[in-house]
């Protein structure tokens, strides 16, 4: 890799000439970029402080900041120093463009900068530039008329000094530049690279080139930038694109998933203590009758998702926690015989105490993933305002929540209801991404057709991910941000997904427990993907068996399965794991052709701090990993990462970024 | 920052002999690359290739050299590769296959700044940082012409004499000055650029 030195300080002279007469200096550094990160130091800022130092001058404070050219990051992160408003003059230690956005940033002070962007490198910010993100060498010059067809793949703009485009100069000796005995001549390479394809022949005859100086052209950058832009600001900082991958699934109902024989219906699946279990081996259960509980606060009862007989009570892999979990193993006598206590009740009759009674008692959480019990979410320690319905399924993939949406609507309205008398709202949001366009039209014929008491807004979000993230919908449907370590009803609010609001419908009005849920089945050498009805505590081994047609086209070596989305699913080491509350999908794709490596070296490119949502610096917490400094990760905030993978997704060095962020929770707990 | 925009299929379809194997290179894609374009570009092409490889960071050596023994025996079935990337990639990809002609599919286009999102400031890194005088607006990048003493007088209504999009850059500059007191660095010494700091040394070994 080529070690780059973008930034240099400016002569002694001139920077003390620069803050003659001038005092309490505060200084900003940037934390630099496409350098191999191996080491916190910043050599020209040390420079600096040292020639202050000798010269009498009083520094109030440094600060350094992360790539200081991203106006919307560090614009906020200059906001957060307090001791600045005590400084008099501030200097910047960085490149042009840093400079530039803290001038614009501080319009009110006075900002200088001490240092020189410097030319002498193969960087990302220049004309001149180096535009691919790995730093190995080759440039771009970026001029609008790719020569390299005709040049087998070097580029004379870039490597001929004299930028020639129809030939060598003549001026080389021994295949050197005249300008340097170090510099090839590139004209040279490229007819030797010619002559190696035979193609020597068809550049002579080519006709001659003429370099375009007019491109780009000020109104075509501006309509780019401007489009770009766009897409990137749209809806909240940060985010992607990821291809969707939804067509094999958006427009297949849901089918009920054939009965399993057996199911193993896992004592943990919610957030909080682990459930009791209620019966033992031997026992008859019902479909739908309580077989564990726990007495905390905290946590939801499973249910028998057949009628049965128990077989054992053993420990078993639970798919999310990655440990082994108590399991009641239930093999189905094939007749669901339903439970006594599964009996209908009408809501509209009930007051909010009873009906949250009920939730809790048929184990309702919530079904996006995160497993929270609902009944603990419907009371929240303060009153909110605003309920919003999540409809953003914005992992690739996944379409259940869309057909519930679609095929479910009555009793996903009925849920909404539900949950807003508990919470005593009216304002309800229900925020849908703009692929969806089918559960959208629903919404708003269901709404003409079905006046509500609530004040329903239907909100249809372009698609982004991961808008589904709850602080990020708050966010763009309300402006209100929710604080770093926070829950929504902080600021008012209560974030319900569309499957929740079903399965609240049906604990209600039919007394029925959560036993089964709507999943998605996609991806390679899936025959029969689908949205698929599954009953909880069904093993993914069936489900794959059944939906590849068997088992032998799928094995751990060229695939990866995943519970959940392909960004935040669990990824599965072995099939035998059942299906629990959480499970959103399955998800199979063939392995990366270049797998994560923590041994890559980060190259600060700052593509993470580009996507992370959440606004952080996810390559500091590699820096920590590879230090295995896990205290470290801490004052970078990695509690506040909602691990939704975006860093992970995106950078180049392939650095297993979520992994790492998972381990440091952990340490530091 | 670069944005990329497909080169014409006449031009293309000279450079392609039958056999081609389809490179797409999806790294920068959340920047841009015009994904549509290159579909509907190689609608038209009609060409035999069953499958678009999508790999990203076509830059990254590494990363490219596993990938060619990966798909060693597609690509040496093939007799011409058409590479979806920006100038970079394809230099990196050509260079590692050096006897097969590697067929560039885009055009790269530079435009201002850093990581995703374009910035609305860029640096020409002249190596002698002006913005000091110039309250903050940098006459090198955002002057069409570079100037670096004031403006040329072509500019009218604050607009650049080269496009109404573009505002002139010691309007801005003058503008800014005035506004916090500083008139007297516009009214500064001359300054000479220096060509020769801008100057970019010779590649560097790799």
């Amino acid at each position: 890799m080529v070690e780059i030195k973008k930034t240099g300080l400016k002569p002694k002279e001139e920077i003390i000439e620069l803050l003659e007469g001038k005092n309490k200096i505060f200084v900003i550094a940037c934390n630099k970029c496409y350098k191999e990160y191996t080491d916190e130091t910043n050599e020209e800022l040390d420079q600096f402080l040292k020639l202050m130092q000798e010269n009498g001058k009083n520094v109030v404070g440094t600060a350094r900041i992360d790539f200081l050219c991203n106006g919307q990051t560090a614009g906020k992160k200059i906001s957060e120093f307090k001791n600045m408003d005590e400084a008099e003059t501030i200097c910047v230690v960085s490149c042009g463009i840093g400079a530039q956005t803290t001038m614009a940033t501080l319009d009110g002070k006075p900002v200088y900068t001490v240092s020189d962007s410097l030319s002498i490198a193969d960087n990302a910010t220049t004309p001149q530039a180096y535009h691919g993100i790995c730093i190995f060498g080759q440039k771009c010059a970026a001029c609008g008329q790719c020569y390299l067809n005709f040049t087998g793949g070097i580029c004379p703009i870039v490597e001929c000094s004299k930028s020639l485009i129809n030939g060598p100069c003549g001026g080389a000796k021994n295949g050197k530049c005249e300008i340097s005995k170090e510099h090839d001549c590139a004209w040279e390479k490229i007819y030797e690279r010619l002559s190696k394809q035979n193609r020597v022949q068809d550049f002579i005859f080519l006709q001659v080139n003429v370099n375009d100086f007019s491109k780009p052209t000020v109104e075509q950058t501006n309509a780019l930038i401007k489009a770009v832009r766009d897409k990137r600001d749209e809806n909240f900082y940060g985010g992607l694109h990821p291809y969707s991958n939804k067509d094999s699934t958006t427009d297949l109902p849901i089918t009920a998933f054939p009965e399993p024989e057996t199911v193993a219906i896992l004592l943990s699946q919610h957030t909080g203590r682990i459930c009791e279990p209620l019966v033992k081996a031997g026992e008859k259960v019902k479909y739908g009758q309580k077989i564990g509980e726990a007495g905390a606060p905290v946590s939801a009862p499973v249910h028998s998702s057949v009628s049965g007989e128990v077989i054992a009570v053993e420990p078993l892999l639970h798919p999310a926690l990655k440990k082994e979990v108590p399991a009641i193993i239930i093999k189905s006598d094939g007749k669901n015989t339903p439970h006594e206590s599964i009996v209908p009740n009408d809501p509209e009759k009930l007051p909010a105490e009873k009906l949250l009674e009920i939730i809790r008692e048929k184990g309702i959480v919530g079904l996006g993933g995160a497993m929270f019990p609902t009944h603990i979410k419907l009371k929240p320690p303060k009153p909110v305002d605003i309920l919003m319905i999540n409809g953003c399924e914005c992992e690739p993939y996944l379409t259940a929540d869309e057909r519930v949406i679609i095929e479910r609507t009555e009793k996903v309205f009925s849920g909404i209801h539900i949950i807003a008398k508990i919470l005593q709202v009216k304002k309800v949001y229900f925020a849908v991404e703009d692929h969806s366009q089918k559960a959208i039209a629903k919404i708003r014929d269901y709404i003409m057709q079905n006046p509500m008491e609530e004040d329903l807004s239907l909100v249809e979000l372009k698609t982004k991910y991961p808008q589904g993230a709850e602080r990020m919908l708050i966010k763009k449907i309300t402006g209100r941000e929710v604080p770093r370590g926070g829950l929504p009803f902080e600021v008012g609010v209560v974030v319900s997904n569309v499957g929740t609001c079903a399965a609240v419908s049906d604990a209600v009005r039919e007394g029925m427990p959560l036993v089964k849920r709507v999943i998605t089945v996609a991806g390679e050498n899936i025959g029969k993907p689908g949205n698929y009805e599954v009953k909880i505590g069904t093993s993914v081994k069936d489900i794959i068996a059944y939906c590849s047609g068997s088992l032998s086209g799928f094995d751990f070596i060229s695939y990866v399965l995943k519970m959940g989305g392909p960004m935040m699913g669990v990824q599965q080491q072995t099939l035998d794991v059942p299906v629990i509350k959480g499970t959103s999908g399955i998800v199979v794709f063939k392995k990366a052709d270049i797998e994560q490596d923590i041994a890559r070296q980060c190259i600060q490119c700052g593509r993470c701090v580009d996507v992370c949502p959440m606004e952080l610096s996810p390559l500091h917490f590699i820096f920590c990993a590879k230090q295995e400094k896990w205290e470290n990760t801490a004052a970078y905030n990695v509690k506040d990462c909602i691990e939704c993978g975006c860093c992970d997704y995106i950078c180049p060095s392939k650095l297993p970024i979520v992994e790492i962020v998972k381990k440091a929770k952990q340490k530091i707990k | 920052m670069f944005i990329l925009e497909t080169k014409p299929k006449e031009e293309l379809e000279k450079l392609l002999k039958p056999g081609v194997c389809v490179i797409k290179c999806i790294g920068c894609r959340e920047i841009s690359l015009p994904e549509e374009k290159i579909e509907e570009l190689l609608k038209n092409l009609e060409l035999d290739a069953k499958d678009v490889l999508a790999v990203d960071y076509l830059c990254n050596a590494d990363f490219t050299k596993s990938r060619l023994l990966k798909y060693k025996s597609e690509i040496d079935k093939c007799n011409s590769i058409l590479v979806f990337s920006c100038g970079v990639g394809l230099q990196v990809l050509a260079g590692m296959l050096e006897e097969k002609s590697a067929v560039q599919g885009l055009n790269t286009i530079y435009i201002s700044g850093r990581g995703l999102a374009p910035s609305d400031y860029d640096c020409d890194q002249c190596g002698e940082c002006l913005l000091n005088l110039t309250g903050g607006i940098c006459p090198v990048t955002q002057c069409s012409k570079g100037l670096l003493n004031g403006p040329c007088g072509g500019a009218k209504n604050g607009k650049c004499e080269i496009s109404k999009d573009l505002d002139c850059a010691w309007e801005k500059i003058y503008k800014k000055l005035e506004a916090s007191g500083r008139l007297d660095s516009y009214f500064r010494k001359m300054k000479v650029r220096d060509y020769s700091k801008a100057l970019a040394k010779p590649k560097q070994p790799v």
